[in-house]
Parts: C-alpha cells; sequence; structure tokens
C-alpha cells in the first residue's frame, strides 16, 4: 500500500463481503421456496426473499466498487485521498440506510413500507431492483455525490490516467443514470422503458467501464506490462461497449409496446455486445502471457483471468442465446433469464469486485504483496467451488428454461405456467444443491482470509526472482 | 531524402505486417465494419420478403444527392490521401491544409443529407412509416453520425499539424485519422448502390 | 516543396484510383437514375461497389503495402456482406 488512505477501502470490502452472504443465504431461502412453496411462509414471502436476494447483490458490489475506487484512485492519481473521513463517514451512512432497508423489508409489509416512508409523496418503489424506500433512494444519491467528489477531486488534483479517468466516467454514469429510479411515469410502457436505462445502461454500459479499468489496474500492477498497451485495449473496449451497449438497450423494447423498429435496433446492437466482453478475455490472458513478473499474488491474477472468461460466458454468450427478437419472442422472462442473469452478474461484476479484493487485501492487511501460499490455497479452490457452482446453477436454469419455453410456449399445445412449474422442479432441485455449493465456497473464501496468517508471504520461486 | 526513403518503403515496399496507423484504430474499424456488415445483411434478407415495398418506396429516394454525396465523400477521401503524403514528407502546413478540405467536404456530405432527411420528414417519413424507410432512416442515419465523428477525428489531426505536431519520422496520428475517414467512406460505397439503387 | 520519389509512386496510383471511383460511381448513379432492375444489373451494381471498396482498401488505406491477415481485411468484410446481399437478392429473384 502506497498511500495511507487508501485504507478506507477495507471497510468497503469487508461490509461487501459481509453482505455477500446474506445475498447468497437468501438465494437459497427462494430456491427452496421454488420448490417447497410455503417454506418460511408467513415470515418471510417469496417476494420479499427475492427483493432482499436482488437488493443485496446490488449494495454490495455498489460498496465493493467504492472501495475499489477509493484503493484505486490514490496509486494512480499519486497522491493522499482529497477526505478519508468523508470516505469513512459515508460508509457508515451507507451501510446503516442500507441495514435499515433491509430491515424494513424483512419487518414491514411492502405496502406498509411505502406508507412509512412517503412512497406517495414522490412514488419511486415497487419495480425490480429498484425497491428501495424513496429516501434511502436519495440517501444513495448523497453518498454517491460525496463519494465521487472524494474521488473526482484526488484525481483531477493527481496524476490523471486512462485507468483512472474511464473508472471516473463509469462512476459518474453510474449515479446520473441511476436518477431514473426516481421517473416513475404512470404509462407502464414509459414506465419500463425508463427503468431499463438503469438497469440495462448500468450493466451493459457504465458498469463496464468500471469492470474495464478495474481489471485494467489488476493486470497492469500483477503483470507489469506497459501501461500504454493496457491503455490502448481499454479505449477500445470502452468504445465497443458504448456503441454496441447503448443502442443494445433495444433488446428489451420488443415487447413492451414500443415502436417495431426497436426490434431491428435491439437485435442488430445487442448482438454485437459479446464483442467488448470478447475483446476483455483477449486482453486478460495477452497481458498474463505478456507478464513481465510473475506476481505473487496468484489468486489474483487467477480471480483477474477467470473474471474476464466468465464475463464473456455469462454476458456475452448467455446474453447472446436470448438477444435476438425472435428467440426473445419465446424466451422473454423465462428460466432462460435467470440463468443469464447469474452467470452475468457473478461472471462480470461479482468476479471483478473479489479480484480487486483479492488484489488490495494483503496490502490493506500490512502485508507486503500477497497472502502466505497456504491462505492463498485456500482462496484458490474457494475461486473454483464458486464458479462451478455458478455454472451449474445457469446450467440447471438454461435446462429448466429450454423445457418450460418448449413445454409453455412453443409445443403444438402449451401447458398452463404452473403445470409446467411442477414438470420442471427436479431442476430446481438441483439448482438449490448447486446453490449450497456456492456458499459452501464463499466460506471457504472467507476462512482464506484466517488461515495461514502467521505464515510467511508467498513468493516468486527464486529461479524467477531478479 | 532518406528519411523520405525510409517511411515511404515503410508504405510502399517492403511489406509491413500491421495497416498504417495505431493498431487500435484498426480494431475499432474492424468492429464497426462488422456493425455495418449485420445491418447491411438485415436489410437485404427483410427485403426479401417485401420486395415491392422496398422498390416502391426505393424510389422516391433522391439519387442525385446520393451522387453528389458519394463524390464529396470520395473526395474527401483522396484529399485525406494527400494530407497523409505531405505529413510523410514532413510538410506540416500542407497536411493541415489538405485535411481541412477533406474536412470541407465532409460538411458538404452532411449539408446535402440534412436537406434529404428535411424533405422526407416534411413529408411525415419516420421510423415507423414502413420498413423500408426504417432501414433507410436507421442505416444513413447511423451512418451520418459516423461521418460527424471522422471530421471531428480530422479536425484533431488538422489543427495539431498546423502546431507543426507531426514529422517524416512520426505522423501516425495522420495516419490513424486517415484510416478512420476512409472506412466512413468505404460504408458509403456499399449503402450508396445497396439502398438507393439495387432493386 | 519536393515530393520524393517514394511518395510519387504512392500518390500517382491513388489520383488514378480516385478518377475510376468517380466514373465507376456514375455508372451507378446512371444504373440508379434510369430505375434498371433485374438481377443481373442488381449484381453488377453491387459488384462495382465491392471492387471500389476494395480499391479505398488496397490504396487509400494502404493495405496493399501490408503482408498477413491484415492485408485481407477489407477484402474479406467486402466478401461476406457482398456474399449475402447476393444470397438475398438471387432468393428474391427465385420467387
Ligand atoms: C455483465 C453484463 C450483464 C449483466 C449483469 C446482465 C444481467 C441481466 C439481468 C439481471 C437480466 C434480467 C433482467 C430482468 O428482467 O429482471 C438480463 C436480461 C437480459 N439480458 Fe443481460 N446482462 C448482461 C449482459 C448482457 C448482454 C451482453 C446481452 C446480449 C448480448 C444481454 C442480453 C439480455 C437480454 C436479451 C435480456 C432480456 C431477457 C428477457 O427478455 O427476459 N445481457 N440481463
Ligand atoms: C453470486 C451469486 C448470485 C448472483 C450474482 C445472483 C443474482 C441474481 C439476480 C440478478 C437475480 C434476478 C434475476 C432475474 O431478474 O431474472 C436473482 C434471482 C434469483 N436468484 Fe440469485 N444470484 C446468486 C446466487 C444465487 C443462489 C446461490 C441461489 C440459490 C440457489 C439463487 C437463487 C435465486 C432465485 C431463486 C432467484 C429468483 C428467480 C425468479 O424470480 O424466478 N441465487 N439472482
Ligand atoms: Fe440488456
Amino acid at each position: 500500500m502506497q498511500y495511507k488512505s487508501q485504507a478506507v477501502a477495507k471497510p468497503y470490502f469487508i461490509a461487501a463481503i459481509g453482505l455477500f452472504v446474506g445475498q447468497i443465504l437468501f438465494g437459497l431461502i427462494i430456491g427452496l421456496q421454488y420448490v417447497i412453496g410455503d417454506f418460511l411462509f408467513p415470515e418471510i414471502p417469496f417476494n420479499v426473499a427475492r427483493m432482499v436476494h436482488t437488493n443485496l447483490l446490488i449494495v454490495w458490489l455498489l460498496f465493493g466498487f467504492m472501495g475499489a475506487a477509493y484503493y484505486l484512485v490514490p496509486e494512480e492519481a499519486e497522491r493522499e485521498l482529497v477526505s478519508p473521513g468523508l470516505a469513512i463517514l459515508m460508509f457508515w451512512i451507507f451501510l446503516v440506510a442500507g441495514a435499515l432497508t433491509i430491515l424494513g423489508y424483512l419487518l414491514v409489509p411492502y405496502s406498509g413500507l411505502a406508507e412509512m416512508t412517503g412512497n406517495s409523496l414522490l412514488p419511486t418503489m415497487g419495480r425490480e431492483f429498484l425497491e428501495q424506500p424513496t429516501i434511502t433512494k436519495i440517501g444513495i444519491v448523497i453518498v454517491a455525490l460525496a463519494f465521487l467528489f472524494n474521488v473526482g477531486m484526488t484525481v483531477l488534483k493527481g496524476r490523471k490516467t486512462v485507468v483512472s479517468l474511464v473508472l471516473l466516467i463509469g462512476l459518474t454514469g453510474l449515479a446520473l443514470l441511476f436518477l431514473f429510479a426516481f421517473y416513475n411515469p404512470d404509462n407502464l410502457v414509459k414506465d419500463k422503458f425508463y427503468w431499463w436505462w438503469v438497469v440495462h445502461l448500468w450493466v451493459e454500459g457504465v458498469w463496464e467501464l468500471i469492470l474495464g479499468s478495474i481489471l485494467a489496474f489488476v493486470l497492469i500492477k500483477t503483470t507489469g506490462v506497459d501501461r500504454e498497451v493496457i491503455e490502448k485495449w481499454l479505449y477500445v473496449i470502452i468504445a465497443m461497449t458504448l456503441i454496441t451497449g447503448i443502442i443494445g438497450t433495444g433488446h428489451h423494447f420488443y415487447w413492451i409496446g414500443t415502436p417495431e423498429y426497436w426490434q431491428w435496433w435491439g437485435s442488430i446492437f445487442s448482438a454485437l455486445e459479446p464483442i467488448p466482453f470478447f475483446m476483455m478475455t483477449v486482453f486478460a490472458f495477452n497481458m498474463v502471457n505478456r507478464r513481465r513478473r510473475n506476481h505473487p499474488n496468484k489468486a489474483a491474477v487467477l480471480w483477474a483471468l477467470g473474471t474476464a472468461v466468465m464475463a464473456f460466458l455469462g454476458a456475452g454468450v448467455w446474453g447472446f442465446l436470448h438477444t435476438l427478437s425472435p428467440v426473445n419472442y419465446y424466451t422473454h422472462g423465462s428460466q432462460i433469464t435467470a440463468a443469464h442473469g447469474h452467470m452475468a452478474f457473478y461472471g462480470a461484476y461479482v468476479m471483478i469486485v473479489l479480484t480487486m479484493i483479492s488484489y488490495a487485501m494483503p496490502m490493506l492487511r500490512g502485508r507486503e504483496a500477497a497472502n502466505s501460499n497456504r491462505s492463498q490455497v485456500l482462496e484458490m479452490w474457494s475461486f473454483w467451488l464458486m464458479t462451478v457452482s455458478i455454472v451449474f446453477i445457469t446450467l440447471f436454469l438454461t435446462g429448466a428454461g429450454i423445457l418450460q419455453v418448449y413445454l409453455q410456449r412453443y409445443s403444438a399445445d402449451p401447458l398452463p405456467f404452473m403445470v409446467v412449474q411442477d414438470k420442471i422442479a427436479l431442476f430446481y432441485w438441483m439448482r438449490e444443491v448447486a446453490g449450497v455449493m456456492f456458499l459452501i465456497g464463499l466460506l471457504t473464501y472467507i476462512a482464506s482470509f484466517f488461515v495461514g496468517g502467521k505464515e510467511p508471504e508467498a513468493v516468486v520461486a527464486a529461479t524467477e526472482g531478479a | 531524402m532518406n528519411a523520405t526513403d525510409t517511411d515511404g518503403q515503410r508504405s510502399n515496399e517492403v511489406a509491413s505486417a500491421y495497416p498504417p496507423g495505431d493498431l487500435a484504430i484498426w480494431i475499432f474499424i474492424l468492429a464497426e465494419l462488422l456493425v455495418f456488415a449485420v445491418f447491411f445483411a438485415a436489410y437485404a434478407f427483410t427485403r426479401m420478403n417485401h420486395v415491392e415495398l422496398f422498390n416502391q418506396y426505393q424510389a422516391t429516394l433522391n439519387r442525385d444527392a446520393a451522387l453528389i454525396n458519394t463524390i464529396a465523400l470520395l473526395t474527401a477521401s483522396y484529399f485525406v490521401v494527400r494530407g497523409v503524403v505531405a505529413a510523410r514528407e514532413g510538410d506540416n502546413a500542407l497536411c493541415a491544409r489538405w485535411t481541412w478540405a477533406a474536412i470541407a467536404m465532409g460538411a458538404v456530405f452532411l449539408v446535402v443529407k440534412s436537406a434529404e432527411y428535411a424533405h422526407h420528414f416534411e413529408a411525415g417519413i419516420n421510423l415507423r412509416t414502413n420498413t423500408f424507410y426504417m432501414f433507410y432512416l436507421s442505416l444513413t442515419f447511423f451512418h451520418f453520425l459516423h461521418v460527424i465523428l471522422g471530421m471531428v477525428i480530422l479536425a484533431a489531426v488538422a489543427l495539431k499539424a498546423q502546431r507543426g505536431g507531426y514529422s517524416s519520422a512520426d505522423h501516425t496520428g495522420v495516419e490513424t485519422g486517415a484510416s478512420y475517414w476512409h472506412m466512413v467512406d468505404l460504408v458509403w460505397l456499399v449503402l450508396f448502390p445497396l439502398v438507393y439503387v439495387m432493386r | 516543396m519536393m515530393t520524393s520519389a517514394a511518395s510519387k509512386r504512392f500518390l500517382r496510383p491513388c489520383t488514378w484510383v480516385y478518377a475510376a471511383l468517380i466514373a465507376l460511381t456514375c455508372v451507378t448513379w446512371l444504373i440508379g437514375r434510369l430505375q434498371l432492375s433485374g438481377l443481373s444489373t442488381a449484381l453488377l451494381v453491387l459488384a462495382l461497389a465491392l471492387l471500389k471498396g476494395h480499391l479505398i482498401g488496397d490504396w487509400f488505406m494502404g493495405l496493399r503495402a501490408v503482408r498477413g491477415l491484415w492485408r485481407w481485411a477489407i477484402v474479406i468484410w467486402l466478401i461476406v456482406p457482398g456474399a449475402l446481399i447476393t444470397l438475398a437478392f438471387v432468393l428474391s429473384y427465385g420467387n
């Protein structure tokens, strides 16, 4: 760690991991409710648990992005953070607001929560991923502004690199697009239309910039490849992301009442969205192959490569699968969508946050560059456990989805929704088993922070040195 | 003479493994070309199912305007070539002049194309009018945006040349901008016959 | 300013290419003006377009002087959509 203020990243990372555990526990709950309908009823209904699962995911990823930015920006700008105190204050505000919101979901019926928080003054609740009470949303905006100020001023006052500028553009875009969460028109078509401006333009737009810049940072640090080369890749990747991703939003406008030309625009542009993800994969492997040094933190390199591969599979391949309008006509809102949502979110955003944590945490905990060998071996086990589990979750959901689409929408005499759900229950059971394996992987991951702490740091074998 | 000869060799005699300009722009060019290729194929295959409709409304397009525009883009490309040659010779002022001339031709394109659009919009035509106009407007407008971007890139090159920023040893920037511009031209060369002429 | 021999060797053919491009464009325009139709005319127009594209790639973009895969980048780009467009037109005339 080169700058003292980078230390503020640590609480953000710890909170992220803590909320991650919560997210997975609720995932297991809803996974079980899929097959045992009255499990935990009436204490925790499916809709509430699902909301907790997805909101925790978003919130912990945001914690992860902020932590990553607080660690990355001082090092890139070659100066201390403008205000470490503000960063810590915002950490607590965000954590408390997040916790209160989750408690609100769990303890009060949703409509009651809406009433309590004065939703009628500025109605914004009730839409997937954006379920937070309006006051929480306002809190998120305040935290985001303070965060952007802190990080932005640090960049502006210090050395400006492509990596930190791309990160800053991504984070600013994240905050600006969130403002559409406050726009909630009565017209249902418009509501859906702008809802996607948040959801789609996040994950297939500005978040990809964040992903690209963090990946570039970790690769610069661990491979020692010339910054110039890496920056060039970054330019091309973000240009492609924006060209394809912005109009690619159209792949959500096929059947919501928007004009027909969206079927063309959406299909053509989103069909090309896998390209930047593919470039990222080529980029990551290329850089590691051309590495000038062997960084002792092998786990971080593994996470970085894993991110590139899994993001391509989850977003690129599984996204392409159902993105052309004639295909989406059948698959829209089926388990195919859920399969893709899981692998893409895990492969791109969960993994990039874990990559950054893996790289930064040893330094944040006072080590030179890496954890002990024993700790890294355990971390790599957790990598494989979680990654293989998510692959299985995806495959089972894809299987469920194909059957669902066929039985319910494609076959000569289509069956009703619930009848089909009964027929594919086996896949849901298998998904639940894979989910348990995922939890074991996550616990292994956490354990890796506590083993081998007293042992010497991993070093690169002597023959490779000097 | 010596410096230019080495350089001339690089671009004319001894084959290089990489195209002129920054490799990043070439990757970008390929990606852009791919988008247009998909769009062209989509046009052709959709037309297959609506041949009459496409033929009927294609007749309403202004081919004379398209001719002027094709000539404008080709001329711009030729000017860009001259700008590159000037830069290779280390003549910044000349490079800037040719590049500005190319930008002016780009402006001609924008004006003519805007007039065409104005004409269509007056007639109440929009993306929802029919499938032919949907494709015509989408394709040409997407290309229109590329012309603008190409002009912006060329302007950056021209300004740098005016400041004396290139030399016969270092003029990759000029070639980078030139390559992008030629791509814009190239796309139009297929778009024009496909949308305005082939029936 | 004196132009070096190497530059002349590059520029002179480019000027001819430019003249050819303008001439071919006029042919295409004329066909369009007369609203000629028919499969062979359509394919002729397409072939002219691909030829023009090839000239741009080879000369203006300078790919003639490049070896390996990049040499063929534009050619491949012309052939693939060209083939798809040809296929679509052949099929549409087949009906
Ligand atoms: C990391 C990037 C991505 C993430 C995190 C992601 C995540 C998601 C999620 C969560 C949904 C479900 C939204 C909902 O209805 O609640 C979704 C839907 C969808 N995604 Fe992605 N996605 C990513 C990239 C892509 C890409 C690159 C493509 C296309 C190539 C794509 C195509 C689609 C399509 C077509 C749908 C709509 C499915 C439907 O109609 O039900 N996604 N995505
Ligand atoms: C890091 C890992 C995970 C990520 C990134 C993740 C992400 C998501 C996302 C984005 C959605 C919304 C999908 C959509 O709208 O289509 C979702 C829903 C869901 N997730 Fe997860 N999840 C993860 C782990 C799990 C686990 C381990 C399980 C359980 C075994 C699980 C079970 C579910 C269920 C049952 C739903 C609801 C699907 C529905 O409404 O039909 N998730 N998850
Ligand atoms: Fe999307």
